[in-house]
């Protein structure tokens, strides 16, 4: 799984070929007002691969994980996702936004983790898997049903499909809400801290259900403070501090041996 | 914990017996508000000019009894109206769109800053402003006198008078107000809904307005639901005000107007007085089980379980800070 060159490309300023990668970002800038929160972002995550970007609160992880699926619109650089241009439309030499249709299109194929789980809670755990399958993609109910019960089983809560959110635990909503977002087929999954809002001893469950998601082939971005799961899961390791990737590399390399002082100093505080 | 015979094995102590707090003040307001409650009763039964033979007589009287099915429908056409506009209003207040926002704080700005009463004397007029009602193409006759010819663009018409004869004009006035807070009503519940859930509802492709009706309006009833109650409650007693439109088949205009027919005013007020608690009450008794069926499932669940902290109770808590 773990491709030599990704990490190599990260690293590089020639931006990657969008076609041969899942995610390629170049160049990102994002401000808020006059807060600059991405300064130049370089990314490219291969089919296949799991990356994990680590670093301090503040320095523009989730920030860029929104931008990946256009939750929140970049300023100058581009992200190709699946070698098509997010958000935006190139026609010559210009770029036109997309249509709210267009865009959610693009979302349909981009599988979203909350920190804070994010399930409707006016929902049962089985209707909020088959909602956006059936009144998004128009599959058939009956069939989104199975789907929905056998992606529940495969997150461990097989029995626990009628059961509001309310009534599961924190660490039993976040495995429905990864099952939520696989029940659209998505090509690329994100996570946005996915084990920060949960309890510790709620922690391990969830890592696993992601554990056999990236074992299965999933294309993994997750953001996360788990350095645990960094080392043993990620193919590529993406240090992010004051909105430019600091250090990036297989997870031996930027974890064991960290070459900037910066990372150097966050992996002192966190282990 | 400490209850029963175990740990220490003491066994468990005597009840505690102690004297209460006693509370003078407390019978010091029984005597009075018992004083003047037999005053009251005392004047009711004996001042002659309350005329109950007079009132009895009356209130369940035909015309009456009619003005209050009267009452009732323009409450019931008037809140489905109000409701209806309202979401829409609410919709086009949140809207990305900024046109249909400043049209929608436009209508806003009017009809919540206009009284209702005035409203409904208004709409009683616009039969001055216009003999017909007619739907076409604006400066029509002006732009055909520029070209010299004579253009007449209307594509349909009415009678204004036959349109806005009262219930019609008192049913506009008090939809159309109704609207404009039920608009601010619904914004409230929409906004009271954590952002995370328009997030996620993105997230997984569905466009606004399926995430508005799948997702956000739902999670917003709970907040929507009992204020709404009070709104139908205070348009139940706003219907009075098209008395002055004029309804003529309205309650507190049959009513008054028996009234003044036979001097018999006060008895007259009296029974409006009865009329309208009556019906208020039934509305009340509805909207106690309606809030109790809407807040089922939310609160105490949200607290007993620790995982629901976000999702559930995260949506409640800003809830109560909005509101």
């Amino acid at each position: 799984m773990s491709d030599e060159d990704a990490g190599g490309v990260a690293q590089a300023q020639v931006p990657a070929d969008p076609d041969r990668y899942m995610v390629v970002a170049d160049n990102v800038h994002k401000s808020y007002g006059r807060s600059q929160v991405l300064r130049g972002i370089d990314l490219a995550v291969a089919p296949g691969e799991v990356t994990c970007v680590l670093g301090p609160s503040g320095g523009g992880k989730s920030t860029f994980l929104r931008c990946i699926n256009h939750l929140e619109k970049i300023d100058a650089g581009r992200i190709w996702v699946g070698g098509e241009l997010v958000g935006y439309r190139q026609v010559g030499d210009r770029l036109h936004e997309m249509r709210e249709k267009e865009v959610a299109a693009q979302r349909s194929r981009i599988g979203m983790v909350f920190q804070r789980f994010n399930l409707f809670p006016h929902l049962t755990a089985e209707q909020n898997l088959i909602e956006a399958p059936c009144r998004v993609r128009r599959i058939r109910r009956a069939d989104a049903r199975t789907r929905a019960g056998e992606l529940l089983t495969r997150v461990g809560l097989g029995d626990r499909g009628g059961a509001y959110p309310a009534e599961l635990s924190g660490g039993q909503q976040q495995r429905v809400a990864i099952a939520r977002a696989l029940a659209m087929d998505p090509e690329l999954m994100l996570f946005d801290e996915p084990t920060s809002a949960l309890d510790p001893e709620l922690v391990g469950e969830v890592l696993q259900v992601m554990r056999d998601l990236a074992a299965s082939g999933m294309t993994m971005v997750v953001v996360t403070h788990e350095i645990g799961f960094a080392r043993e899961v990620a193919d590529t390791v993406v240090f992010l501090d004051g909105g430019v990737v600091v250090e990036s590399g297989p997870p031996s390399q930027v974890l064991e041996n960290p070459q900037q002082e910066r990372t150097k100093l966050f992996l002192s505080k966190v282990l | 914990m400490s209850s029963d015979v175990t740990g220490s094995g003491r066994g468990r102590p005597e009840p505690i017996r102690a004297v209460p707090v006693r509370h003078p003040g407390r019978w010091v307001a029984v005597v009075v508000l018992a004083v003047l409650a037999a005053m009251f009763v005392h004047m009711v039964v004996t001042n002659k000019a309350f005329q109950w033979p007079m009132l009895f007589d009356n209130i369940l009287s035909v015309p009456v009894v009619r003005g209050a099915v009267t009452s009732i429908e323009l409450t019931i056409l008037a809140m489905i109206i109000g409701i209806a506009l309202g979401v829409v209003l609410a919709v086009m207040r949140l809207s990305p769109n900024p046109i249909l926002a400043a049209a929608a704080w436009m209508y806003i700005w009017f009809f919540r800053g206009v009284p209702r009463l005035v409203l409904c004397v208004l709409f009683g007029n616009l039969g001055i402003l216009y003999s017909r009602l007619e739907f076409g193409l604006p400066f029509d006759h002006q732009l055909g006198a520029l070209f010299g010819i004579d253009l007449n663009a209307r594509l349909f018409g009415v009678n204004a008078v036959t349109l806005l004869s009262g219930f019609t004009a008192g049913l506009l006035a008090l939809a159309m107000s109704e609207g404009a807070y039920m608009a601010e009503v619904v914004r409230g519940g929409i906004q009271s809904v954590d952002p995370g859930q328009a997030e996620a509802a993105q997230a997984l492709g569905m466009r606004r307005p399926l995430l508005l009706r799948r997702i956000v309006l739902p999670q917003a009833l709970r907040v929507i639901v009992p204020p709404t109650g009070n709104e139908t409650i205070a348009m139940l007693k706003d219907t009075s005000l098209v008395a002055y439109v004029p309804v003529t088949n309205e309650l507190f205009f049959q009513l008054q107007h028996i009234g003044a027919r036979t001097y018999a005013i006060f008895p007259m007020l009296v029974a409006a007085c009865i009329w309208y608690l009556a019906m208020t009450s039934v509305l009340m008794i509805g909207q106690h089980f309606l809030e109790k069926r809407f807040s089922r499932g939310h609160g105490p669940r949200a607290i007993r379980l620790r995982g629901a902290r976000s999702a559930g109770a995260g949506g409640a808590v800003g809830t109560e800070v909005d509101t």
